[in-house]
């Protein structure tokens, strides 16, 4: 999972208290918990597809059961444990038909048969290659279930028979076979681990050439994929070393596919702490991911910027890397995606170069990307617009007077106090910071009382005196500190008709800017 | 059916509609439910209308149009637009039939709509998404993956089940769209609907009754249907009227009552001479062939065989002998069947209001089709309408008697363009169907650029045509007939309509046809009517229009 910077990295420019440091935790949990609902999503979606199916179905079945009579479990369990080899391919076959229809696969049931083992042992069968695919078959398909049915076929010892087979002459089989791995190495680290330890790497490495068959590149890009998967622990560093090289080879294939998992792939091994992040950015991989990340495909944009997203949140000069990679060129068309999702990860990616050294912040103003920002505060999807709020609010603590000034220009205000109204009290909270450290920066020209009046007009002061009513009792405190700092009895006297002495900064000058 | 809003009412022009109309209009007095009325002739005008009004009104009610296109398609209204449709075209569209939201249909349950079923023709929006394959959402890749069953033979399989379907749509489609009919008259649906809600009156069974006659007139729907509904009203008829049958001679002057009939198949014939009706009325100057000298000579003879004196046929009905009236119907009907006349009595209502007016419902429909269709002054377009709507209240006798002096020279002049184009040959065989134009300074063709005249003319010179011609297979052609519509702008209206035989099912495919034609040919046509097969043509688009029509059908 991707986090936020490191507190350590927060704390540096933002010198705030232990606050700050759970909202960032909390804000970590959310994205877990969205990235959660994602997946379950798409299992409904899977779900889908068969219950669509199952219509043709029958037509299809009909077919075949005029070639072919379906066994029984029993008469399965029987051939399958008998010696004739006919019966046995004919058998394994049929169990592995079952497995294959749309509709409720009885994978619980052909586990219990216990023909698990012995559909291992078909997989070594040399001189038989029906019988080694079909069992592959079935076997993937077992695996492809829970945790349980995927353990099951572990402990029957299928993981050192795969990856012998994935140097098979047959090229099927060999492919059946990184299909099952993929299977396994997708239930978790654990499992992930025990086929990095049994050596799958080299073999499966080796299938990759210019002329494997791009149904078969997929295949093998997405257990690669796999193998990168995970965290607690993350996979071992070297065997990431050996899948790098190839992972860069795939990314410059042709096939949207190929590029789609790669780009995943990259952004598991940038999900972690700055050391595998810096394993990522010493290939000379960024450019490309943020060629990718402007890929008209969303398949291959999304896992290219969550890849980019990753990598910001490491160290300012992996950072650094990234901004010369030129993502700063590209984050102004994700932030204007039509894709909800698009902009907020968008967001989220800026947030983390707004809370880098002064200098990243300059580069952010300079690439024009403060329009397409107050276009996400002001018009955004609500999660793109809490991002958003995130890039201002660390744009402040970390920006020169000078780049506050740039930001309340570009007209940040106006649809920033307008999400105070926003029902999320940690948003609120934010917004509340960040003015506060608008102030901070106010003060420091002499033109506090300017920007009261600028908030009074934006209709700021009403809504900060609003929330003094919230139920939120930080977000009262907060507000009710703002007010007694200030905007507290007599602001009203001198204020209008003052213009700024040094024009330099005269906040006058954002009002026209709002009017526009 | 209560509404706290203001209701649009869009009113298509016929007779049909009026009376429905008519109903409502009660009903809705009754109910205290505010309305605007709008009169609309056709697409265009419904369209404008729609646009017009669309920001003030939520609830909008279509009578005798809108039912046989997408509505939501061609008007594009907001979600909370509310249609209520009254239509007796047919086939209703089928979006109009499944959108259950923001189209309520008012269809008789027992019509016969043969709408295909809904898996038939449509497919929800999640299976296309899923044809076009793994969509592109950029979602993470699943952790495991199950091998199906031969994926690329059952994608294949997909494919091609979904191209047979959708073939299979088009077929049926095809069918339920090909020709164009018409279901229960609007005006009788509507008295249905006073008559569950209780709210039924005698003047909106009267309206009713006009409304079928109105169908039976234009020829829009079977004899047995015709009967069938007859049947219906009657019903209804002697429920509303019976108590005046034993006091009779109670009745006040004002009152009025509907009695059911057999009555002479003579156009207005009451309020007109015998003579003048046995001669414009379609039916007995077709039987007759008036338009020969033989067919006089057999008027003459006809008149000989009843004994009745040329002076007494020749004044007017109301001045004819009592005694000569007395047996008139069965005298009449005696000598038809002689000459093979065998269908002059038909099953038909009149009204009487007290003792002096009596008037059969099919004089109120000639009568208020020749207000509508007036051309002698041109006012404001909806003066016509107003005017043949007032003709219907029982009130305005004034206007009913304008209106029938208006249908006998439609009449009149139909007859007389249905003798000279049998004389002068001007229905030609094209093939497939029979043709015939009229041209520019024909007497009385304005009356004829009028879609419900020309509809009528079209049929009794399609009938009388039947009658003359000896060729047998054009005896079964189906009539396409053109008139000048706008001499400026060079165009004319052309109407199609099925063949003249005693089984006919009176289903026309000429709407679908006219749009293949034009299509093809790139002609400048406007399909502006609620008819599909009444439209309007460039002039000099005509030929090749023509030419595209008759290989289309042949």
């Amino acid at each position: 999972m991707p986090i936020r910077k490191h507190s350590q990295h927060v704390k540096l420019f933002k010198n705030k208290g232990k606050d700050e440091t759970t909202l960032r935790r909390q804000r970590v949990e959310v994205s877990v918990e969205l990235r959660k609902a994602k997946k379950d999503e798409q299992i409904l979606k899977r779900r889908n597809i068969s219950i669509h199916v199952k219509e043709e179905n029958p037509s299809l079945g009909r077919d075949r059961a005029d070639e072919i009579i379906q066994p029984s479990l029993e008469e399965i369990v029987e051939a399958v444990n008998g010696d004739d080899t006919q019966l046995q391919l004919l058998a394994t076959q049929a169990t592995r038909r079952i497995l294959s229809r749309h509709k409720d696969p009885p994978i619980n049931q052909v586990i219990e048969l216990g023909i698990i083992p012995r559909m291992v042992e078909f997989l070594g069968r040399t001189d038989n290659a029906a019988l080694q695919f079909e069992a592959a078959w079935a076997l993937t398909n077992i695996a492809s279930g829970t945790s349980e049915h995927t353990r099951a076929v572990v402990e029957g010892g299928a993981i050192p028979a795969f990856i012998s087979l994935l140097s098979s002459p047959h090229m099927h089989i060999s492919e059946q076979s990184v299909w099952a791995l993929g299977n396994i190495a997708g239930d978790g680290p654990l499992y992930r681990d025990a086929l990095i330890a049994r050596d799958v790497i080299p073999p499966l490495l080796a299938l990759v050439s210019p002329a494997t068959p791009v149904g078969f590149l997929r295949n093998i890009t997405w257990t690669l994929s796999n193998l990168c998967r995970n965290k607690n622990p993350c996979p071992p560093l070297d065997a990431v070393q050996k899948i790098l090289p190839v992972l860069i080879f795939l990314l410059q294939h042709e096939d949207k596919d190929v590029i789609s998992d790669s780009c995943w792939a990259v952004s598991y091994l940038t999900d972690g702490c700055n050391d595998r992040i810096q394993v990522v950015v010493e290939t000379g991989i960024l450019p490309r991911l943020v060629e990718l990340m402007g890929s008209p495909d969303l398949n291959v944009m999304t896992p290219a910027l969550r890849a980019i997203g990753n990598v910001v949140t490491g160290t300012d000069q992996q950072t650094q890397d990234a901004i010369d990679a030129g993502v700063l060129t590209v984050l102004p068309h994700l932030l204007r995606h039509t894709k909800p999702v698009i902009q907020k990860e968008a967001a989220w990616t800026l947030s983390n170069i707004a809370a880098g050294p002064s200098q990243q912040i300059q580069q952010i103003i300079t690439y024009g990307l403060l329009p397409p920002l107050v276009e996400v505060l002001d018009k955004g999807d609500f999660k793109a617009q809490k991002e958003a709020v995130w890039v201002v609010a660390n744009f402040t603590t970390g920006g020169t007077v000078d780049q506050v000034v740039e930001l309340v220009r570009s007209g940040v205000l106006k649809p920033l106090l307008n999400l105070l109204l926003a029902k999320d009290s940690k948003t609120i909270l934010i917004i509340l910071d960040t003015i506060s450290n608008l102030f901070l920066a106010a003060e420091k020209l002499g033109e506090t009382e300017k920007l009261c009046f600028l908030m009074e007009e934006l209709g700021g002061l009403e809504k900060i005196e609003d929330l003094q009513n919230h139920e939120n009792d930080t977000v009262y405190r907060a507000a009710l500190n703002l007010i007694e700092k200030y905007f507290s009895g007599e602001e009203n006297t001198d204020l209008e008709p003052q213009t700024g002495q040094d024009g330099l900064y005269d906040f006058s000058v954002e009002k026209q800017d709002f009017n526009f | 059916l209560l509404f706290s809003q203001r209701v649009l009412l869009l009113v298509a022009s016929d007779v049909d509609a009026l009376c429905a109309c008519k109903i409502l209009q009660a009903l809705f007095h009754c109910d205290h439910v505010q309305y605007t009325l709008v009169p609309v002739a056709g697409w265009q005008e419904l369209e404008t209308a729609f646009l017009e009004h669309k920001d003030q009104f939520k609830y909008f009610v279509l009578i005798n149009c809108g039912a046989n296109v997408d509505l939501l398609e061609i008007l594009q209204p907001e979600e909370d637009t509310l249609f209520f449709v009254c239509d007796s075209h047919r086939p209703i569209n089928v979006v109009n039939v499944y959108n259950d939201t923001q189209i309520k249909l008012l269809v008789k349950q027992d019509d016969d709509l043969d709408v295909p079923a809904y898996d038939d023709i449509f497919r929800d929006e999640e299976d296309e998404e899923e044809d076009s394959e793994h969509e592109s959402d950029g979602s993470e890749p699943s952790e495991k993956r199950r091998r199906f069953e031969e994926e690329v033979i059952e994608r294949t399989m997909k494919r091609r089940q979904r191209r047979e379907w959708e073939a299979r749509r088009r077929e049926i489609l095809f069918d339920y769209e090909q020709y164009e009919y018409h279901g229960t008259s609007s005006a009788m649906v509507m008295f249905d609907l006073a008559w569950i809600m209780s709210k039924d009156l005698n003047d909106m069974l009267w309206w009713a009754i006009v409304g079928l006659t109105d169908q039976w007139v234009q020829d829009k729907i079977t004899q047995m249907k015709y009967v069938t509904d007859i049947g219906i009203l009657q019903r209804h008829v002697s429920r509303h009227n019976h108590r005046n049958e034993d006091e009779e001679n109670s009745l006040s002057i004002d009152c009025m009552r509907i009695a059911f009939e057999y009555d002479l198949r003579l156009a207005l014939y009451q309020h007109w001479s015998l003579y003048e009706s046995l001669c414009n009325t379609s039916y007995t100057s077709a039987s007759l062939k008036l338009w020969s000298v033989q067919g006089q000579k057999r008027l003459q003879e006809f008149l000989a065989d009843m004994g009745l004196p040329l002076k007494q046929v020749k004044q007017k009905f109301n001045s004819m002998d009592m005694s000569l009236k007395e047996n008139l119907r069965e005298m009449i009907e005696e000598s038809a069947n002689k000459f093979g006349m065998k269908d002059l009595r038909v099953q038909t209502f009149s009204i009487h209001f007290g003792f002096k007016n009596k008037f059969s419902a099919s004089d109120i429909v000639y009568a208020t089709t020749s207000l509508m269709e007036n051309i002698e002054k041109e006012g404001h377009e909806t003066t016509n309408f107003i005017k043949a709507l007032d003709s219907l209240s029982r009130g305005n006798l004034d206007k009913l008697h304008q209106g029938l002096d208006l249908a006998k020279k439609q009449l009149r002049a139909i007859q007389q363009t249905v003798a000279s184009c049998i004389c002068t040959n001007l229905v030609i065989s094209q093939g497939p169907f029979l043709y015939c134009s009229l041209m520019e300074g024909t007497p009385d063709v304005k009356l004829f650029s009028k879609p419900v005249s020309l509809c009528l003319l079209s049929k009794y010179l399609l009938k009388s045509f039947v009658c003359s011609t000896k060729n047998k297979r054009c005896k079964l052609l189906p009539l396409v007939m053109a008139a000048p519509m706008d001499v400026e702008q060079g165009t004319v209206i052309m109407v199609g309509i099925p063949p003249e035989t005693e089984s006919s099912d009176k289903k026309n495919f000429f709407g679908r046809a006219f749009e293949k034609a034009a299509e093809s040919t790139n002609s400048r046509t406007l399909h502006n009517h609620f008819e599909m097969s009444i439209i309007e043509l460039k002039t000099e688009d005509r030929s090749k229009f023509l030419d595209a029509l008759i290989s289309l059908l042949s």
